[in-house]
């Protein structure tokens, strides 16, 4: 047993302090030098801080992202959010495991090379099923390329590419502007090899132009996006564009300068290929004119608040967010307007929180302001864990100056000087970029005492987050910013009054703090000319899924879920039907087709059974199945259930046993009923949200698709979705080319060249691999 | 608003600011259940058996932790309280690893306390152990030579080695109490005035007549054969039973002043009604006329068809119970089964779990055929008990509650965890299988500053209570054992020398 070199460990507490509520600092340092958390660590840190065995022990094994073995030197996160579930995670996390011949009960290959841990939302929902290796990310994995990732993660290990720092060149004559979009999907779909590939050209060629990265533009399904912005304000939007295209398109709008004209290359051969008016390829290889019938649809019915300004800036760029409106609201609040001026301002908005539950801004801030206390807080919620929701990740990562701006206003108006963000790990991007605006705004004195000479003073930190849905709850992040496990208490006293340390501490989500700069610099009655009655602006949704224009949206309260799939997201991919939309992750609930109709808002989606949410929207098609779905959501919210109370810890797991039984085969009549019975009451005796909204996708899927539940009593599932209940057939439109024989991983197919091939049932294990393979589309499933 | 006034149940209650709905109820005499509330310590709205209702919301709050506010109407007894209350238990309950009372003690018909009868010869207390033997079998010295043994079939530690030899051992209990100077003799209730006849005088109408003596009811008993005891005594063979052991047995229930009428068939029970409050039909083979009477009652003869007497001696308790109410002008029901809770099979790998650190000592047989076990033996086969049985079964509020409010351990019954304990410690046994999450011992320890105390692993339905870092249970309550064991509400934590009885 080899001896852990604790020095480390010694000098991070120097370093960091003795305090109790240091302790998921001190945790995720250790963790992120060790790769584990070794017993030695841990005692060493009980020995010289104020942490108890106790503290220690209970705060550790509370959060999924620690681990007290060691890791293989690679870990492999799969993510298993809504979006990758049902594009079949579960088939890639299976197919993992197998290529890396992992032992059942471990997760660690032979070589300790690679560790696979399932991951609750990596927030790359478009690129579903998505895997990230270490910093890297893989999108639309399927069982069989699962070995090519591997292979292709190896190599680039090999060769050690990085991602080259963007740096504005100062140029002699501004000559134009190539923006790339950086997001965390951007890069994952290749963006970096993008901008390494633009640098080459512009090197290359002597072109003077800046090369800018730009936050999150919402069309995922589009990325890579390159632009080109000329002096003359002309711009063009070009999308999924390949490394090899950066040169004939920066070349067709920059001229090349004299010095450099010997060089030659074979433009015109790919200018001629550009041209081509093909419009229905994957790959679009001309602008995309923004009145092209495609994107206008997508960015047609969006309102930009919380996201202004998107595609324009970059994110970290503090003197652009200044020029163009940044800050301004703050410098007035803070010099002209009074607390409650502000309040009524958001009072008439009728701003509510973005977070999920959709309490009354101006309400929330009015409570904290009136709670007598020396020492007051604000809080930022930056723990989006709603598998299938991304947009808190992509404000965070490409408006950061933005939410921080409103967080200034809200601490002036409830008066607290000092602030947190509560940022899940899972975000490194937005860690990042949030961590490097706060430090701007602290050189321009937008941060810290006195600002902008107004007399007030506010200081924020960032805490990362650990790996635990439950914290998004607001008392059990404030336990876990405390140095405690993350458990929900009950509610009252609300933290309006008893909050962080016992303070009174203003909570709320990063959209709605997005949402207050724009309303104070264009007016609370503009914001509350969009919207509906009670469900005023806008909302920014996340949307995946089956959705052909998957992305991020931000669009007025009041329009359809029709227009949001069929307008904006393109339908349905694939030929497939729209069978239901997936509302408000694993507190919410499934509104079928039937009812896309009705607007999204507060009201209309509580009235339908479902909720709002914090915006994820996953759309299903009929090969979905909603008993699956709903078990997919029961078993996340079990799985991240605090335990405390008995209705959530035990009754939510008496349920999935239910989901469980009807999924694999031992349905009994009256489940149905045994699972509303149990649902109603986990609904009324939960203590916090968690428990309270765990069984809402259940009990919606009953209320819509109860025919489904009953089918599957029956052991039948009518989508062919659940492994147990269906089998794999080859149909005689088998032309006899073996894909199938050789890609299945069970030998379940005897090769037959030429012959109509068999699927071996009894081995068959059902990871669709025929099905995806065969190009005669000859495998039957039901 | 400093002593807001509120309104539980429809009474009106005034209390001082800050005070919780359950102190509130407190103080109108309504009681609330609870089982994760220890005064003094914060409550951990964990187990949530003391949810009440309050209007205005359709949520159920924890009384426990709700502070009581101005103008609250609540009820702490409607039909969904109730039923939420239930659902509480049963949910907890279906993720409880545990045997209320051991499987023997199940299995046996008449429910005698075997293992706590086991516990007494272990430590000498014999004159106790019989009490605890007679409470349930009149007639332990024939039993304990005739009866079949189920007890013994459904010993766990037939999954180490042999089972028990638990029908020896209590034959045993019964031998040493014929042979003392002074014989266990129950205490009966002052006289009620009232008599009953008994028509046989075999085991169930020897075990009415001791039952219905104690409380204090006049008993003639019956019978057509020259001596007492029915098939006991004509239907085997005297070297299995020695005819003076009946005899001895007999002697106490006549002690209590039983009167025996033999020789004397009686054809028609409700000839007897004139002369007595009430009639028991206890002949065991034929079936005797106007059965169906009011002030009659008869053991069927379906029991003596089973040649159990055990069985026998079980329902002539039984009718016993039925009998004394009958005659208090009470409602006649049968007696109240006990709430219990079974952990049902055990798994070959759970077997050294069970084992822990009981004696390997191997099951005694006695030296010949028709003997009985000797003193040594006793103690050696005594201690080979693994003590299934909860060591909380009396003061365990999970059972009480689930007793109170009739919730059924299987309703919500899934795939159960594998069976562990700790046993370390010099004071106390942990069994995690048993804990319901309460915190309460985790605070006790934090509060007193315990080195490493306990803590909460994990998260969720497989969050376990532990020591830290691993270490044993002596590590983890150096000082707190005793005040854990004390507030923990099931019987998770518990001493481990509890004789009880």
């Amino acid at each position: 047993m080899e001896t852990i070199d604790l020095k480390y460990v010694d000098d991070l507490i120097e370093k960091t302090g003795t305090g109790r509520e240091k302790v998921l600092q001190i945790l995720q340092a250790i963790q992120a030098h060790y790769g584990y958390l070794p017993a030695e660590a841990l005692q060493r840190v009980c020995e010289l801080t104020e942490i108890t065995p106790a503290a220690i022990t209970g705060v550790s094994s509370f959060y999924n992202m620690f681990r007290y073995r060691p890791a293989g030197k690679h870990i492999i996160h799969i993510c298993v959010g809504t979006a990758c579930h049902v594009k079949g995670a579960e088939l890639v996390y299976d197919a993992f495991n197998r290529y890396l011949e992992i032992p059942a009960g471990q997760d660690t290959d032979a070589k300790s090379l690679f560790t696979i841990e399932k991951v609750a939302c990596l927030g790359c929902c478009t690129l579903a099923p998505a895997v990230q290796i270490d910093q890297v990310t893989y999108g639309h994995l399927t069982p069989n390329t699962v070995s090519s990732v591997i292979e292709d993660f190896l190599r680039q290990q090999e060769l050690k590419s990085k991602v080259l720092p963007v740096t504005s060149k100062p140029s002699a004559g501004f000559k134009g502007e190539i923006r790339l979009g950086l997001g965390s999907c951007c890069i994952a779909r290749g963006s970096g090899k993008l901008q390494q590939a633009v640098q080459d050209v512009l090197d290359e060629t002597g072109i003077e132009a800046r090369t800018k990265k730009v936050g999150c533009v919402g069309m995922c399904y589009q990325t890579p996006l390159l632009e080109i912005v000329l002096p003359d304000n002309n711009s063009f939007l070009y999308a999924r564009v390949r490394p090899e295209d950066a040169k004939p398109i920066i070349l067709r709008h920059f001229k090349i300068p004299k010095v450099k004209k010997k060089i030659s290359y074979s433009v015109s051969t790919m200018l001629d290929r550009l041209l081509t008016d093909n419009i229905g390829t994957k790959t679009l290889r001309y602008p995309l004119d923004v009145r092209e019938d495609q994107v206008a649809d997508f960015l047609g019915k969006q309102k930009r608040i919380a996201t202004e300004h998107c595609g324009n800036i970059d994110p970290v760029d503090i003197d652009e967010y200044i020029k163009s409106g940044g800050f301004d609201a703050m410098k007035n609040c803070l010099t002209k307007l009074s607390s409650q001026q502000i309040i009524s301002q958001i009072h008439i908005s009728g701003l509510r929180g973005r977070g999920g539950a959709g309490y009354r801004t101006d309400l929330k801030w009015m409570a904290v302001k009136n709670s007598p206390s020396k020492e007051k807080y604000v809080i930022c919620n930056g723990d989006e864990g709603d598998p299938g929701a991304f947009m808190d990740r992509m404000i965070m990562e490409s408006y950061p100056f933005r939410i921080i701006e409103g967080m200034i206003i809200a601490a002036y108006v409830v008066d607290a000087h000092k602030g947190y963000f509560y940022i899940r790990s899972e975000y490194p991007l937005a860690l990042k970029r949030i961590s490097e605006a706060i430090e701007k705004c602290k050189q321009y004195g937008f941060l810290g005492d006195n600002i902008t000479g107004s007399g007030f003073s506010l200081e924020l930190k960032i805490v990362p987050g650990a790996g635990a849905f439950v914290c998004g709850e607001e008392t059990a992040l404030i336990a876990s910013i405390e140095g405690r496990r993350g458990m929900p208490r009950l509610r009252p006293p609300y933290p309006a009054e008893h909050g962080l340390w016992d303070h009174p501490t203003l909570i709320n989500n990063v959209e709605t703090y997005a949402a207050v700069p724009w309303i104070i610099r264009n007016g609370a009655d503009e914001y509350s000319k969009l919207g509906t009655e009670h469900s005023r602006g806008t909302k920014v949704f996340a949307l995946a899924g089956k959705i052909a224009q998957g992305g991020l949206i931000e669009v007025p309260m009041g329009i359809s879920i029709r227009e949001i799939i069929e307008d904006i997201g393109g339908g349905i991919g694939g030929g497939l039907t729209f069978k239901a939309v997936q509302i408000g992750g694993p507190s919410g609930g499934c509104v079928p087709a039937l009812l896309s109709h009705i607007p999204v808002d507060y009201e209309s989606l509580h009235d339908a059974g479902a909720i709002m949410g914090s915006g994820g929207l996953v759309v299903l098609d009929e090969t979905d199945c909603m008993v699956d779905i709903a078990r997919y959501f029961l078993q996340f919210t079990q799985n991240q259930s605090c335990g405390r109370c008995t209705f959530c810890r035990v009754g939510t797991r008496r349920m999935l046993d239910i989901l469980d039984r009807l999924c694999t085969g031992g349905g009994k009549k009256g489940d149905i009923e045994e699972l509303e019975h149990l649902a109603l009451m986990i609904k009324k005796a939960s203590i916090c949200g968690l428990g309270r909204t765990a069984p809402n996708p259940v009990l919606s899927t009953i209320q819509y698709f109860r025919s489904e539940y009953e089918a599957h009593i029956e052991k039948r599932c009518p989508a062919a979705k659940c492994k147990a209940l269906i089998s794999y057939s080859v149909t005689d439109d088998c032309i006899g080319c073996t894909l199938c024989a050789q890609n299945c991983p069970v030998q379940a197919i005897e090769m037959k060249p030429y012959e109509k091939h068999e699927i071996d049932k009894s081995k068959c294990i059902r990871c669709n691999t025929c099905k995806i393979i065969c190009p005669q589309d000859a495998i039957k499933v039901e | 608003m400093t002593m807001p006034k509120l309104i539980i149940d429809n009474r009106e209650v005034e209390v001082p600011k800050g005070s919780t709905i359950l102190e509130a109820a407190a103080k109108l005499g309504i009681e609330i259940p609870t089982m994760c509330f220890l005064k003094g310590i914060r409550p951990s709205t964990s187990c949530m058996v003391c949810v009440v209702e309050i209007e205005g919301t359709d949520k159920l709050l924890p009384a426990c932790g709700t502070i009581a506010q101005e103008g609250m109407h609540i009820e702490t007894n409607s039909s969904e309280v109730i039923e939420a209350r239930k659902m509480a238990l049963e949910l907890l309950l279906s993720d409880h690893l545990g045997d209320c009372m051991g499987p023997c003690q199940m299995i046996c018909p008449a429910h005698m306390d075997i293992p706590l009868m086991i516990r007494q010869i272990a430590s000498g207390q014999l004159k106790s152990a019989i009490e605890t033997v007679k409470k349930d079998i009149p007639l332990p010295a024939v039993l304990g030579r005739i009866c079949p043994a189920p007890c013994e079939k459904g010993c766990r530690r037939s999954f180490f080695d042999k089972p028990l030899s638990i029908c020896l051992l209590k034959r045993y209990v019964a031998d040493v109490d014929i042979a003392a100077a002074e014989r266990y003799i129950p205490i009966c209730r002052p006289s009620t005035g009232k008599k009953v006849a008994i028509i046989g005088a075999g085991p169930a109408g020897l075990s009415s007549a001791y039952y219905l003596q104690q409380n204090g009811i006049q008993c003639t008993v019956f019978d057509k054969n020259e001596k007492a005891g029915g098939m006991i005594r004509y239907a085997i063979e005297p070297e299995r039973l020695p005819p003076q052991v009946l005899d001895e047995e007999i002697a106490i229930i006549q002690k209590l002043g039983t009167e025996f009428v033999l020789n004397r068939k009686i054809s028609s029970p409700s000839e007897l009604l004139d002369t007595f409050d009430a009639v028991l039909a206890a002949t065991g083979q034929e079936k005797l006329p106007d059965c169906s009477q009011p002030g009659i009652f008869a053991i069927s003869e379906k029991i003596a068809k089973q040649k159990m007497a055990v069985r026998a001696v079980e329902e002539g308790k039984k009718a016993a119970y039925m009998i004394t109410l009958f005659l208090s002008g009470k409602p006649v029901v049968e007696p109240p089964k006990p709430f219990n809770t079974r952990i049902g099979k055990i798994e070959a790998d759970e077997i050294n779990a069970f084992m822990g650190l009981v004696s390997k000592n191997q099951r005694q047989e006695p030296k010949t055929q028709y003997a009985g076990l000797t003193d040594e033996q006793a103690v050696i086969e005594s201690v080979r008990c693994m003590h299934c049985d909860c060591r909380k079964a009396d003061d365990c509020k999970l059972r009480q509650l689930s007793d109170e409010f009739h919730a059924r351990p299987a309703k919500y019954a899934s795939e159960r965890r594998k069976f562990v304990q700790h046993i370390q410690h010099e004071l106390v046994i942990y069994e995690p299988g048993k804990c319901i999450r309460c915190g309460l011992c985790i605070e006790i320890a934090n509060e007193a500053k315990e080195p490493l105390g306990l803590t909460f692993i994990g998260r969720g339905f497989d969050v376990q209570v532990a020591v830290p870092f691993d270490k044993s249970l002596a590590d983890g309550l150096k000082i707190t054992a005793e005040k854990c064991a004390n507030a923990c509400p099931t019987g998770a934590l518990a001493f481990k020398e509890i004789i009880s009885g």
